[in-house]
């Protein structure tokens, strides 16, 4: 028993301590340094910062350089499989520009209003400029998810910069380095992000779920009877880390009974080459005045120009579909004249038809009282043997023919 | 003369291989995730620095290891150190698996290869969720161990041909 517990320690000192014939350190040794490294890494020492920053810009441009053949090799693999949903692609595209570009002038002056807003509630103007920066590492952990970006301190870019594709918010920088920063993604455990779902304008969290979806959470029970797939989520701004209103992406029913629901995100993280970082900088109104009131006139006159554009391509718009009113107009009365003058020509005809039929009735009724004329005529006349009668051609004579013929009836 | 400089250069190389590729996989992160393969993940620098240490490989230096730590946790994200202590403490165990063992046999190393393996992720769990804070599904972890422990086998044998290759 003892020799084998003498056996084991040993065997465990030798493992520890027992250099082998070309090794300079013992694991021993190896392992205190790891150590010290993990509780060195988690204080936040100055050097440590700095000598961190270093081993990661070498380590990212390493990285970026030893990927680029299975990049390669990935890249043309989806270029090829892209190739063949191309035209399917296209219709897409097409469809969505045209809603896109009818949405464009709207979105405009709600940009501009909310920008108006925002000035008045804030005692700061923020101006952003997204700057295009290329993923130079994406290696997907199963533990963690997240990118490394080309941009860093030097970019003006802060831990907490917002990270776009196209206009899709993405993520944020979670690390900054001199030229290179890494990004959290959205789908990762550790990401949070408050969100307002539309168009109910429910407060709610996304957290991302170690996969390709992200997760709601702390919303209020009995709410969520009212969502479906038409819930669109974006930022609510709650906290100031996002600016409020960048879509991040469409609710999804996971459990109908649990009433669970995640977020498909619209960017494919998976897909991700480039992205904008959003370098915000916010310049604080002087309190002099004079300069207050300049950069508010400046300001004023800024969004007011545009405002003025933007209404002068309303009014072109509006002159252009007037003079194809008027056009159609004159048209219009052009033919109601033709109709007019048609109607003149039947009217006239049918006034000469009916006087026609009229002279005709006139005759029918001479040739009847011809006819009994010749029957009672006799009756009626005036001669030697009848003094009753009446003088030919007079009315008395005409009556008296007629009144003859509906006696004998 | 210069075919002779040549061909010694090739052997070096040649033999400096297992150290390149564990620099490489570590840079590259090489665990076919591209493949979009639901959980599947292997952690291949688990199997190469178990097997190098196990056969006691002249040109696998600890503090090589000890470096391709450090990046590998730059590359990942991880906090500083991680990495190196997990590859030093396979290289302990590996070495006291030599020092215990007078008869190899490749089906104990690959439960011996198991068991070091859970304990490392253990470690790292633990370290990572308790001391930083972190989130972590604990089914990635597991699946994680489970392909790493599947794959060392068709690694081993690629590894064992290598070896053989470099003694002829």
């Amino acid at each position: 028993m003892a020799e084998s517990r003498d056996d084991f320690i040993i065997a465990i000192r030798s493992a520890f301590l027992k250099k082998s014939t070309k090794q300079k350190f013992s694991l021993l040794t190896l392992a205190l340094i790891s150590i010290l490294i993990i509780s060195f890494s988690s204080l936040d020492f100055k050097i440590i910062r700095y000598l961190k920053i270093g081993i990661n810009e070498f380590v990212y441009r390493s990285s970026f350089i030893v990927s680029i053949p299975e990049n390669f090799a990935k890249n043309s693999f989806l270029e090829i499989k892209s190739y063949t949903s191309f035209f399917d692609d296209y219709k897409k595209k097409k469809m969505e520009l045209v809603e896109l570009k009818s949405n464009f002038i709207s979105n405009e002056i709600i940009q501009f209003e909310n920008k108006e807003l925002k000035e008045l509630i804030n005692d700061y103007v923020s101006s952003s400029d997204k700057i295009l920066a290329k993923i130079i590492v994406d290696h997907e952990s199963p533990y963690l998810k997240s990118i490394i970006i080309n941009k860093g301190s030097k970019d003006n870019i802060r831990i907490g910069t917002p990270i776009y594709d196209q206009s899709y918010l993405v993520g944020r920088v979670i690390e900054v380095n001199y030229r290179t920063s890494r990004v959290l993604l959205l789908s990762d455990l550790n990401s949070n992000v408050p969100v307002t779902i539309a168009p109910q304008n429910i407060q709610a969290i996304v957290t991302g779920s170690g996969d390709y979806f992200g997760q709601i959470k702390y919303i209020k029970e009995k709410i969520d009877k009212e969502f479906g797939d038409k819930n669109i989520i974006y930022t609510s701004g709650t906290g100031a880390i996002f600016k409020s209103g960048v879509p991040i992406g469409k609710l999804r029913v996971k459990d109908d009974v649990f009433n669970t629901y995640y977020v498909e995100f619209f960017s494919d993280f998976s897909q991700l080459k480039y992205v904008f970082a959003e370098i915000e900088t916010r310049s604080p109104i002087k309190k002099t005045e004079e300069d207050s009131d300049k950069i508010i006139d400046q300001n004023t006159n800024l969004t007011m120009e545009t405002k003025l554009k933007i209404l002068e391509d309303e009014i072109k718009i509006f002159e252009e579909s007037n003079t194809k009113f008027k056009n159609e107009n004159e048209k219009l009365k052009n033919e109601i004249n033709d109709l007019n003058s048609n109607i003149s020509n039947m009217k006239s005809e049918i006034f000469f038809q009916k006087k026609k039929i009229d002279e005709f009735d006139i005759d029918k009724d001479e040739i009847i009282f011809l006819k009994l004329n010749l029957v009672h005529g006799h009756k009626c006349r005036k001669g030697f043997l009848n003094n009753k009668g009446f003088e030919i051609n007079t009315p008395e004579y005409r009556s008296c023919v007629l009144s003859k013929e509906i006696n004998n009836e | 003369m210069s075919e002779l400089k040549s061909k010694s250069f090739l052997f070096k190389f040649y033999g400096w291989m297992p150290i390149i590729l564990l620099f490489i996989s570590v840079l590259n992160e090489f665990d076919l995730n591209y493949l979009n393969l639901k959980y599947f993940s292997f952690n291949f620098p688990f199997i190469l620095i178990f097997f190098f240490t196990l056969k006691d490989f002249k040109h696998f230096d600890y503090l090589l290891v000890f470096i391709a730590g450090l990046i590998n946790d730059t590359v990942v994200g991880l906090p500083l150190g991680i990495s190196s202590l997990s590859y030093t403490l396979i290289c302990i165990a590996t070495s006291y698996i030599r020092n215990i063992t007078i008869r190899p046999n490749p089906i104990k190393d690959w439960f011996y290869f198991l068991f070091i393996i859970c304990l490392i992720n253990s470690i790292n769990y633990s370290i990572l969720s308790l001391f930083f804070s972190y989130n972590l599904i604990l089914m990635n972890f597991v699946v994680n161990i489970f392909f790493t422990f599947i794959l060392y086998v068709v690694f081993v044998s690629i590894f064992k041909y290598y070896i053989k290759s470099l003694n002829d």
